[in-house]
C-alpha cells in the first residue's frame, strides 16, 4: 500500500476519534474491575444488548430516535444488573475463576440470544450526523466521531464526579480497596456493587449505541471486538484506571490504525497485542494503573 | 343410546383405528438431510436455506411425493441440522447423518470454508475400497467458493459458477461502459468466498477484459484464474468480517483514483465500507459487489450507500416459480436468494433422481440407494432451475447456472442484464 504522510496523520486522527468508541467500553470494564477487583466479560455484550433493545424500541414502538439513545442505555444497565446478580452476587469473594467463567457464559448467551432473535442479520442503526464531516486542508474529521469523543470525555468526568464526589462512589471505593471492613463499617457492599455494575451497564449502553450509529449497523459480529479491544484497553490503560481507560482507547484506537495503514488488515491485530504483550511485560499495571493491596 | 348401538359404533371406530395405523405402517418415507449454519453471525443463511428446503419438500408432497421403483409413492422428509459456519461442526453433522440416519442425500452447508474441509472426509474415489471415507451423496445449495465439488466423487453442487458469472460481468462492463478503464478494490480477507472471489476470480477478470489496477501493474496478475492472487490481495485495501473502522481503506480506495470499485464482501462491512466511502466523498463511476450482496441485508442497511452497485446473480424473482419460491421462503421465515434458492432446485433435482434410478425407501437398501442416487447425480447433464435450464459440469460436480446482473436502485435489486 503506497501512502505519504498525509496518510499517516489522518489515519491517526482517525484512529483516536474511533479510539472513542474503544475508550468507553474499556472505561466499563475498568469501572468493574476498580469495584470489585473482578473482570465482567460479558460487559461488552451487555451493551450491545442495550443498542439492540434501544433499537428495537424504534422498530416496535416506533419512539423517536433520541428516545432510543436514552432507552439502550437504561436496558443495558438493567442488563448490567442482571449480570451481577446471576455472574458474581452470589459467587464466592475469593474465588477469583468462578465469576470470570459465568461472565464469560453471559457472554455467548447474550451474544447468541441476539443471532437467535435477529437471525445473525445486521440492523441498520440510526446514524448520529451522517453527513458531519469536516475538512480541514487536506485532513477531515468525521462529526459523529467528535461526538463520540466528546461524549467519553463528559461521562469520564461523570464518574470521576461520581466516585469521588459522592457517598456513593465513598462508599464504591471503600469496598473496592477494603471489602470486609467496608461491610463491618456498615457499607452495604452488594448494594454498592450492583450499583456500580448499572451505572457501568448504563456507560456501556451509551458505547454500544454510540458505536452502532458510528458503524450505522448492529451486528452480532461487534460483541467479541468490542470485548477483546475493551479489555486491551483496560489493561493497558490499568485495571481500574478511568484516565488510563480513556488514554488507552485513544492509543489503541491510533495504534490499529497506523499498523493497519503500514502492515495491512492481517498483521493489525498481531501488532495490537503485542503492544499489549510488552505493556504486561514492562509496565504490568499499565499506564496509569497503581497497585492495591486488598484485606 | 342402547347397548347395541355403543357396541356397534365401538367396533367401528376400532376397525376404522386398524384401517388407520395399516395405512400409516403401509406409507414409506424418504429421508434427505440438510445443514447450514443455523447459529453464529452466518445463522441468516442456514435460515434462509432450511425455510426454502422446507417449502420445496411441502410441494414434493402436495404433489404426490416420490414415485418409488415398484410405482407407489413415499413421502419425503428432511431433518435440516446446525453446521455454523464451521468445519468441525460441518464434518461431525455429515459423519452423523451419512452413519445414524437413513438419509439418502445431503444438501448443505453453508460456507465455503467448511464444505472444503468437509467434503475432505468424503471418499474421493467411487468405489475405492482402501479409502474409507464417507460415502454419501451431497448436493450443495451455498458454499460457492471455486471448484469445491471435485474434492470427492460423492459431492455435487448447484451454486454459481463465479468465474463464469464474472468473466461475462466483466465483458459486459466493457462493452457498456467503453470510458471506463482502470479498477481498484478490496476485500474481508478473513472469509474464504470473499477473498477468494475477489482475488482469484473478479479482479482475473477484469484484466482478462482489458481493465488495469489504478496503482499500477501487479505482478503475476495476467487474467488466468488465481494468478498472482497473493500480490492482488496485498496491493489491495482490505478488511476483517467484524472490522467497523474502515476510514484507512476508505482513503485508500479514494486516492486510487480508480473508475470502477470493487468490494468484494458480505453484506455487514459491504455497507460499513460503502458509508465510509460516502462519508469521504470517495465517489466512483461504478461499484462492483460480491454474489453473496446482492442480497435484502444490504438493502436494508445502506441502501442509498448501494445505489449503482452491480452484482452478478444466478437467483431473482424474475420467472413465476422464482416468484412463488421467495413468497413461500417468506411465508417460512426466510429469504429466497443466490444462496438459498437452490435448495428449492436442489430437493427437485433430488426428487427427479431418486425416481429415475428407482429408489425402494427400505432400510436395508439405504447405502446402496445412495450410491444410486450419487450415480443419478453424475448422470445428469442438466436440470430444471427457478430462472431457466442448469448445465451440469459433470467431471468436476458443478452447475453452470444462468444468472443475470442486478443494479442496486432505489432501494431494490433491479435487474439490468438478463442473458439467459
Amino acid at each position: 500500500m503506497n501512502f505519504d504522510h498525509i496518510d499517516i496523520v489522518q489515519s491517526l486522527i482517525d484512529g483516536v476519534l474511533f479510539g472513542s468508541v474503544y475508550a468507553l467500553v474499556g472505561l466499563g470494564f475498568t469501572l468493574i474491575f476498580g469495584a470489585m477487583h473482578k473482570l465482567n466479560l460479558a460487559y461488552a455484550a451487555s451493551s450491545i444488548a442495550g443498542a439492540y433493545i434501544g433499537l428495537a424500541s424504534i422498530t416496535i414502538f416506533a419512539v423517536p430516535t433520541v428516545i432510543a439513545f436514552l432507552v439502550g442505555p437504561l436496558a443495558a444497565g438493567l442488563v448490567g444488573l442482571l449480570i451481577y446478580i446471576s455472574c458474581f452476587q452470589f459467587m464466592p469473594r475469593n474465588n477469583m475463576l468462578a465469576p470470570l467463567m459465568a461472565s464469560i457464559g453471559a457472554l455467548f448467551f447474550i451474544d447468541e440470544l441476539i443471532i437467535d432473535k435477529t437471525a445473525g442479520s445486521p440492523i441498520t442503526f440510526p446514524v448520529l450526523l451522517p453527513d458531519a464531516y469536516f475538512p480541514v486542508g487536506e485532513f477531515g474529521f468525521r462529526g459523529d466521531l467528535l461526538f463520540v469523543t466528546f461524549a467519553s470525555f463528559v461521562l469520564m468526568g461523570v464518574i470521576v464526579f461520581m466516585l469521588y464526589r459522592t457517598k456513593m462512589g465513598l462508599a464504591t471505593r471503600a469496598a473496592s480497596q477494603q471489602p470486609v471492613a467496608s461491610l463491618l463499617c456498615g457499607i452495604p457492599t452488594h448494594r454498592t456493587n450492583s450499583t456500580v455494575f448499572v451505572l457501568a451497564g448504563v456507560l456501556g449502553g451509551v458505547a454500544g449505541c454510540l458505536a452502532a450509529a458510528a458503524v450505522g449497523v448492529l451486528s452480532p459480529l461487534l460483541t467479541l471486538p468490542l470485548t477483546v479491544k475493551g479489555l486491551i484497553v483496560a489493561v493497558i490503560g490499568g485495571l481500574g484506571s478511568i484516565r488510563g481507560a480513556i488514554a488507552a482507547g485513544f492509543m489503541i484506537g491510533a495504534l490499529e490504525n497506523l499498523f493497519l495503514l503500514f502492515r495491512g488488515v492481517n498483521e493489525r491485530d498481531i501488532y495490537v497485542f503485542l503492544v499489549l504483550f510488552l505493556f504486561l511485560v514492562v509496565r504490568p499495571n499499565g499506564i496509569f494503573g497503581t497497585s492495591i493491596d486488598r484485606d | 343410546m342402547s347397548h347395541s348401538t355403543l357396541k356397534n359404533l365401538s367396533l367401528a371406530a376400532t376397525m376404522a383405528l386398524a384401517f388407520a395405523s395399516t395405512s400409516a405402517l403401509a406409507e414409506t418415507t424418504i429421508n434427505i438431510a440438510g445443514w447450514g449454519a443455523k447459529s453464529g453471525p452466518l445463522r441468516s443463511f442456514g435460515v434462509n436455506s432450511e425455510a426454502v428446503m422446507k417449502a420445496a419438500v411441502a410441494r414434493v408432497n402436495e404433489t404426490g411425493g416420490i414415485k418409488l421403483k415398484d410405482g407407489s409413492k413415499a413421502k419425503l422428509a428432511f431433518k435440516y441440522h446446525d453446521s455454523a459456519c464451521n468445519a468441525e461442526q460441518a464434518i461431525a453433522v455429515a459423519r452423523k447423518v451419512a452413519s445414524e440416519s437413513n438419509a439418502l442425500v445431503g444438501i448443505g452447508p453453508t460456507c465455503s470454508g467448511a464444505a472444503a474441509a468437509m467434503f475432505g472426509v468424503f471418499q474421493k474415489k467411487v468405489g475405492d475400497a482402501g479409502d474409507t471415507g464417507l460415502q454419501f451423496p451431497i448436493l450443495t445449495d451455498t458454499a460457492v467458493r471455486n471448484g469445491l465439488a471435485k474434492i470427492s466423487q460423492w459431492t455435487f453442487r448447484n451454486t454459481p459458477n463465479e468465474p463464469d458469472m464474472y468473466d461475462k460481468l466483466w465483458a459486459w462492463v466493457a462493452a457498456n461502459h467503453p470510458n471506463l478503464k482502470t479498477i481498484y478494490g478490496g476485500t474481508e480477507t478473513d472469509q474464504g468466498h470473499s477473498n477468494g472471489t475477489y482475488s482469484k476470480v473478479i479482479v482475473q477478470a477484469a484484466t482478462r477484459h482489458g481493465f488495469k489496477w489504478s496503482k499500477g501493474n501487479i505482478e503475476g496478475l495476467s487474467g488466468k484464474l488465481a494468478s498472482g492472487f497473493k500480490n492482488v490481495l496485498a496491493s489491495s485495501s482490505n478488511w476483517l468480517q467484524a472490522d467497523t473502522n474502515f476510514s484507512v481503506q476508505a482513503r485508500a480506495f479514494r486516492r486510487s483514483g480508480a473508475d470502477i470499485y470493487i468490494i468484494s464482501s458480505h453484506p455487514f462491512t459491504t455497507c460499513g465500507m460503502l458509508k465510509e466511502l460516502k462519508r469521504q466523498r470517495a465517489t466512483p463511476k461504478l461499484l462492483i459487489g460480491l454474489t453473496s450482496s446482492s442480497s435484502q441485508e444490504v438493502m436494508k442497511g445502506c441502501a442509498a450507500e448501494a445505489e449503482g452497485m452491480i452484482i452478478p446473480t444466478s437467483f431473482a424473482p424474475i420467472t413465476d416459480m422464482a416468484k412463488e419460491v421467495a413468497a413461500l421462503a417468506n411465508k417460512n421465515g426466510g429469504d429466497a436468494d443466490l444462496h438459498s434458492a437452490a435448495a428449492w432446485e436442489n430437493v427437485m433435482i433430488i426428487k427427479q433422481v431418486m425416481e429415475s434410478v428407482g429408489v425402494t425407501g427400505q432400510a436395508s437398501m439405504v447405502q446402496k440407494e445412495r450410491r444410486m442416487i450419487r450415480d443419478g447425480l453424475e448422470a445428469l447433464t442438466t436440470t430444471n432451475g427457478l430462472i431457466g435450464k442448469v448445465t451440469r459440469v459433470q467431471d468436476e460436480g458443478e452447475a453452470l447456472k444462468p444468472y443475470v446482473f442486478v443494479q442496486a436502485k432505489a432501494g431494490n435489486w433491479v435487474v439490468i442484464h438478463d442473458p439467459r
